[in-house]
């Protein structure tokens, strides 16, 4: 086991050395830099602006000084947010967009197993259509149509919920089933089809065969041995629920790190762009890795080594 | 079919659903909170986080906007566009317009109980001149006698730089060379005084709520990131505390959000920022609407060195081919066509001058260039930013030019960032750009193309043109320089032709008719000081 933890940790760490570096090159040969503005600065301004961020060091050097902040943990200053820092705005917007991700990954989990189940517990009955029928459309479906669509029919129309804001319950609900549709619609369309090949194994006719009511055929014997593909879907879902999303934040005006993902490339915000980046690769590194751990849990024939 | 065994009816599932849909109707009775009518609140939408509270270092209108509620400096631009007295008294100009002294009120106080001094704002202005601060504002100052140098690190002594507190009333301020519009600067945010020993002391960090010491209408009572802004009134501002205790200002991006807030009754006041487009028309119905128009030009550069532009016949061939009369039909904004550069409200502004529509002129004239019906003209490329606004206008150009020329132009549009980076390596042979005015003097719009300036993407250049500026500067008859500016306005628009001024924009606002007394300028300021509650009855949103 502490041979797999030290395998995994180099792994991570290399990961986010391949990261750190890919982002750095595609920052820098993207036209246009963080200072450019419509109305164009003096040379001498833009030479000063440059100094201060030792943006005129060659790039290599530049490459280095960003490693070797990055492994002081230091992210540097936000080129646009200039009173701030880029772990300022990482540990102000993270929290956000984490317990509003945690929320609508509990919820994805819920709407996912349950609509599962329930189709393929009836399959090819008006059940097992009528959900299919709403995961396609909750995976085809944008989020920012189904966020003006929500705020239009409950804010609105209903006057029952906030079109926007953070820090109260009410304000949580649409952005949370916004953010949960489409993962959770994927997962459940996912679920359905690996449980219907499950229910056709030969040891679920034993099982049938045995006398076992149907809950537990389905709950212990299918569910088990249906959830590895949903668990590999889980990772990459998991990160990139937690690091928010730029438009249910944009919509829900969420004080979240999602938008970020998108403002800081169009601003050429440099260590911001790094910033959020290499926080999203550290959680799909973690997330991977838990879900590796599940795997064994679910299926003990996969071994963690 | 479900499973047998999913007992749904069983009593303690019961409680549970029950218990879900009282906790949900819980949580959407909260929803509709809005803030009761005897809270002395105020809330308008920035649109997004101001990039920086520190008048040094803001550059964005989102920023200034909070500032200028926060603060106030030497003087303030009014109705007439003319700076007036706010700290400063008066002034004198002296030594035929190089000296420049202010003298300040003895009752303007800092939000701690100081004093607001001179010294206050020497400090200020060398700090936006450091380079290691590297204030991108840093040239609106270089009129001051070593000021550019000092910028540059060709002297490091900032003693020698020309402003001088020379007692705690008296700012003295010496010029490289007379300036007219100098005063207009000082109406400008990043000229506002800072304290020296809180700047000092608090570092970076002295923009944060419970270190920023204001003097203005306004104190930053909390700056929630990425989510509000809160204002309270400052009990000690020396034109008295303004009417609405509190101040709220959120940070919607989305305009469609914002405007469900406003029907909600949880926002009091939209502008541009919170009005989508398309809802501009339902929103010209409803009580409290205005349009604003603003000192902000939209024009199309040619690239003046390259064919078929380097001939002023087929430039102003472009420009007659134009009708401006279909900008606000089609934005919906409330533009005002133009066709000078100098926008309407400011001094210089000229609507005689510039060359009207007159599509048989334009095809006489493309003809005369060696391009008759069009014939032989090589390709023509309409560059913009990707904005749905900047593509309606680019389309309606197309069209235009295609009707009354016969030439079919091609539309390439860019992300901001890398058309910025276009305009200076390759730029298309006709570009989209703006300009907003930092303080409402004709030099800060005309000094745009001259030879020296970095914003003049047209590569064209005038002699003449650059002469009449700098007389213009320093003219301090207010007549004279009209004349001057008219001179160089017809040859930017009529003779030589290096751009076609399209329209100048327009705020759309909406403010609450529970309130009153909200003032955006023309410079696309807010100015919440004098806003109170309405005395007329809720007449609904």
């Amino acid at each position: 086991m502490a041979g797999f933890l030290l395998r995994r940790l180099l792994y991570a760490i290399g990961t986010l050395w391949v990261v750190a570096s890919v982002t750095f090159v595609l920052m820098r040969v993207t036209p246009g830099g963080p200072f450019d503005r419509e109305r164009r600065l003096p040379p001498e301004v833009l030479a000063n602006i440059a100094a201060k961020y030792h943006l005129d060091d060659p790039w290599f050097q530049q490459y280095l000084r960003y490693l070797k902040e990055i492994a002081q943990g230091d992210l540097g200053p936000s080129y646009k947010y200039l009173d701030r820092s880029v772990g300022d705005i990482i540990l102000t917007t993270f929290p956000v967009s984490a317990s509003l991700g945690s929320v609508a990954l509990l919820a994805t989990l819920v709407l996912a197993l349950c609509a599962g189940l329930l189709a393929a517990s009836s399959r090819d009955s008006w059940i097992d259509r009528s959900c299919l029928f709403i995961a396609t459309l909750g995976i085809a479906l944008p989020h920012f149509i189904f966020g003006a669509g929500v705020i239009w029919l409950f804010s609105l129309q209903m006057g029952l919920l906030p079109p926007a804001g953070w820090g109260s319950l009410p304000a949580l609900i649409l952005p949370t089933l916004t953010l949960a549709a489409a993962p959770a619609a994927y997962l459940a369309s996912l679920l359905r089809s690996t449980l219907l090949e499950t229910l056709d194994d030969d040891f679920i006719r034993t099982a049938r065969a045995k006398g076992l009511p149907e809950s537990l055929v389905l709950l212990k014997h299918a569910l088990s041995n249906s959830l590895i593909p949903t668990l590999s879907a889980l990772g990459p879902l998991i990160a990139a629920m937690l690091t928010g999303s730029f438009v249910v934040e944009y919509i829900f005006a969420i004080p979240g790190m999602g938008r970020f993902f998108i403002t800081a490339v169009t601003d050429r915000d440099y260590p911001v762009i790094m910033g959020v980046t290499l926080v999203y690769t550290t959680i799909l590194v973690c997330a991977n890795f838990v879900v590796d751990l599940l795997y064994s849990w679910v299926d003990p024939r996969v071994k963690v080594s | 079919m479900l499973p047998s065994t999913f007992n749904y009816a069983s009593p303690s599932r019961k409680g549970a659903a029950w218990g879900l849909f009282l906790l949900l109707g819980l949580f959407c009775s909260c929803g509709r909170s809005s803030t009761p009518d005897s809270e002395n609140i105020f809330r308008a939408n920035l649109g997004t986080e101001p990039p920086s509270l520190d008048w040094s270092l803001a550059t964005d209108h989102v920023s200034f906007n909070v500032i200028a509620n926060l603060m106030v400096g030497l003087t303030e631009f009014d109705d007439k566009l003319k700076p007036a007295p706010v700290i400063a008294t008066s002034w004198e100009v002296l030594e035929g317009g190089k000296k420049i002294i202010f003298h300040l009120r003895d009752d303007v106080f800092w939000s701690d109980g100081r004093k607001v001094e001179a010294k206050d704002f020497e400090y200020s202005w060398k700090r936006l001149l450091d380079p290691k601060v590297a204030s991108e504002y840093a040239y609106i100052l270089f009129d001051i006698l070593n000021a550019e140098e000092y910028h540059q690190k060709k002297i490091t002594d900032d003693r020698r730089i020309g402003v001088k507190a020379t007692d705690d009333r008296t700012l003295e301020v010496l010029l490289k060379q007379p300036v007219s519009y100098f005063v207009a600067i000082t109406t400008f945010e990043v000229t506002y005084p800072q304290r020296r020993d809180l700047v000092e002391k608090f570092g970076a960090a002295w923009t944060e709520p419970g270190k920023l010491v204001t003097n203005g209408p306004y104190l930053l009572s909390s700056w929630k990131h990425e989510n509000e802004i809160e204002l309270t009134a400052n009990p000690k501002y020396f034109l008295g505390k303004p009417a609405i205790e509190k101040v709220k200002l959120s940070m919607v991006n989305e305009k469609t959000t914002a405007l469900a807030l406003y029907e909600q009754g949880q926002l009091d006041f939209m502008d541009n920022h919170s009005i989508p487009a398309l809802e501009k028309p339902r929103m010209s119905k409803l009580p409290g609407f205005q349009k604003v128009p603003q000192l902000r030009g939209y024009y199309y550069g040619f690239i003046t060195d390259r064919k078929p532009f380097d001939d002023v016949r087929v430039r102003r061939a472009f420009s007659m081919a134009i009708d401006r009369r279909i900008f606000p039909k089609i934005l919906h904004g409330g533009e005002e066509p133009a066709i000078s550069w100098i926008p309407p409200g400011m001094l210089g502004h000229n609507s005689g001058i510039g060359l009207p529509y007159n599509p048989q002129e334009a095809k006489r004239l493309l003809k005369e260039a060696g391009y008759p019906e069009g014939k032989g003209l090589p390709p023509v490329t309409i560059g913009y930013n990707t904005d749905d606004d900047n593509k309606i206008v680019a389309e309606a150009v197309q069209g235009m030019w295609q009707r009354n020329l016969n030439v079919l132009v091609r539309l390439d549009n860019q992300e901001w960032k890398v058309y910025l980076s276009k305009l200076k390596n390759d730029p298309p042979n006709v570009f989209r750009l703006g300009w907003g005015a930092d303080y409402p003097d004709p030099d800060n719009f005309m000094k745009l193309f001259t030879a020296s300036s970095g914003n003049n993407n047209t590569r064209w250049r005038n002699a003449r043109y650059d002469r009449l500026l700098d007389e213009a500067a320093r003219e301090w008859n207010v007549e004279k320089r009209k004349r001057l500016y008219d001179e160089a306005q017809r040859i930017l628009c009529e003779t030589d032709v290096p751009i076609m001024p399209l329209f100048t924009t327009a705020e759309t606002t909406v403010l609450s008719p529970r309130f009153t007394g909200l003032q955006l300028s023309s410079m696309g300021r807010l100015a919440l000081q004098h806003v109170r509650r309405s005395s007329k009855p809720d007449s609904g949103r």
